[in-house]
């Protein structure tokens, strides 16, 4: 249902940009049913699934330490997130340090 | 006059008589010193998990002598089945000293059921029956435990054979067969509507099967550091007008470079390269991925009359094919442990490098204990097999069960005409 409410969000807010444009509310049916489809096959076959080790192993961490530097300012950005914001992909493999 | 090449003669040609094995042709003594320390290292740390008094194949009960000796999974005990005794093999957590030393662990230490797979080594093993001197073979390759066809003993594999057939220890199934069918007839009873028809139609849980599987439980001391960039918005405004608004975001941006030292106990890993490979679009390994963890502090010392009755996959796989999934793991519990200490970046962090400095790993082969029901749906170009899987100890259930492509894209279609219609109306009614 996640899949519906998210596909109806974006339409709306395209929707709501301007008086003119509620012609993007016709993108509800074909998006909705995109969500529907993906919802259902998700629940019967269940591909997204797997052990989230990140939470299930039992880990004895130290406290996380580090540093943060400022090195620039940015201004009048359009762009939400910092680009390729990966904090929360921790299974996304990035470039070694040597 | 010939000038043809002679053979090369002296110490190290193929002349010389090759030295015994584990044997160093040259003297440590006469070479550098970086070598000779090389050579004369000890060997590395080893945990001895071989149980040499059921080499010969026979586990009796302590009480009776019998033979007839198999799991009783309510109890999770081996029970005798002449005179009902029940006992169980020693926790190779206390054993072995598992749960002890994590912050200690240096190198890598492998425990003896862990070592590397000899692929000569052959799966038929023969065994000289303690009751009647005869000869009986087991295929390692599809059982543990074999019959003698002439006094009915039953015979076990508990020598530590290096085809990777006899792991360290074994995690007896808990969850009895008609509880897990009970759960999987749970788990398809919600998912009938949209479900394959022949799926439901030739839908028999009953034919579950008990099977251990093989697993590396690894314990590891690392250190993992990270660093990228994090930013934080320090202003939001919009400009321009009507239908050319936009909002704009001012922001500054930090290198950011966290660290973090910790140990991971009993990491789970699949050792059979088959289970290992998790690709959704050819097979439903991640079902039986799903239900892990087991609870690994419970495996007792390998016995194989604990397989009386189930059926078991072997292990292909070493520790070094296994540390880079390893590696994975541990970078990405440790992203995952460095996530609430940048929170602070409502922006978002971007991390470029990361780096796991593996200080010490100790690996143990186990089995653990999965109930499967599979079912082959037909494809053109192949097919899929799907998988409901049961985890043998704690009960959790996932399975993976094949859709009626037509009923789905119908469904689709008719909450999408509906949403369609909802959408018209409020653009007729706005109009």
């Amino acid at each position: 249902m996640i899949d519906v409410l998210l596909a109806t969000d974006v339409v709306l807010a395209a929707g709501s940009g301007g008086d003119d444009s509620p012609v993007w509310l016709l993108l509800l049916g074909p998006a909705g049913a995109v969500g529907v489809y993906w919802m259902l096959f998700r629940f019967y076959r269940n591909t997204d699934k797997s052990h989230g080790f990140e939470r299930e192993t039992l880990v004895e961490a130290e406290p996380v330490t580090g540093e943060d530097r400022l090195i620039d300012k940015i201004r009048g950005t359009t762009e939400r997130w910092v680009r390729g914001r990966n904090e929360r992909d921790y299974r996304e493999r990035v470039d070694r340090l040597e | 006059m010939t000038n043809e090449p002679q053979p090369p003669t002296g110490p190290g040609s193929p002349a010389d008589v090759p030295p015994a094995p584990g044997e160093f042709p040259i003297d440590p003594a006469t070479l550098p010193e970086p070598i000779r320390d090389e050579l004369l290292a000890a060997e590395p740390p080893v945990i001895d998990t071989s149980a040499t008094e059921l080499r010969d194949g026979i586990n009796r009960c302590p009480r009776c002598g019998s033979t007839d000796v198999r799991l009783r999974p309510a109890s999770g005990m081996l029970v005798c089945l002449y005179c009902r005794n029940e006992w169980s093999s020693a926790r190779v957590e206390e054993e072995l000293g598992l749960g002890e030393g994590l912050k200690d662990l240096k190198g890598t230490i492998i425990a003896t059921g862990a070592a590397d797979i000899d692929a000569a080594a052959a799966s038929m093993r023969t065994f000289k029956c303690g009751g009647c001197g005869a000869e009986v073979v087991v295929d390692t390759a599809h059982a543990m435990t074999a019959r003698c066809h002439w006094c009915r003993h039953v015979l076990g594999v508990n020598e530590q054979i290096p085809n990777g057939a006899v792991p360290d220890a074994v995690l007896p199934f808990r969850v009895t067969k008609d509880d897990a069918v009970e759960r999987i007839r749970q788990f398809v009873g919600k998912r009938r509507l949209f479900a394959l028809a022949r799926f439901k139609r030739e839908f028999t849980p009953e034919n579950v099967l008990g099977v251990y599987l093989p697993y590396m439980v690894v314990d590891a001391n690392a250190r993992a550091e990270m660093v990228g960039v994090g930013e934080i918005e320090t202003a939001r405004y919009s400009r321009g007008r009507d239908n050319n608004k936009r909002t704009y975001y001012d922001a500054d941006v930090y290198a950011v470079a966290r660290s973090v030292s910790f140990t991971a106990d009993d990491v789970q890993l699949e050792s059979s390269a088959e289970r290992a490979n998790l690709d959704t679009r050819v097979n439903t390994n991640n079902i039986i991925n799903t239900i892990l963890p087991f609870d690994t502090k419970n495996a007792v010392r390998w016995n194989a009359s604990y397989l009386v009755g189930f059926t078991s996959e072997k292990r292909d796989q070493d520790v070094e094919g296994l540390h880079p999934v390893l590696e994975h793991q541990l970078l990405s519990i440790a992203r995952a442990q460095a996530e609430p200490s940048v929170r602070a970046y409502d922006r978002g962090v971007r991390w470029e490098r990361e780096r796991l400095e593996l200080h010490g790993s100790r690996w143990v082969s186990m089995y653990l204990p999965v109930w499967l029901y599979s079912y082959f749906e037909p494809r053109r170009g192949g097919g899929l097999l799907h998988y409901i899987a049961v985890n043998g100890r704690t009960g959790e259930t996932m399975g993976s069960v094949p859709v009626q492509q037509w009923k789905l894209v119908l469904a689709a279609l008719a909450v999408g005409t509906v949403l369609e219609g909802v959408a018209i109306g409020i653009l007729a009614v706005t109009a």
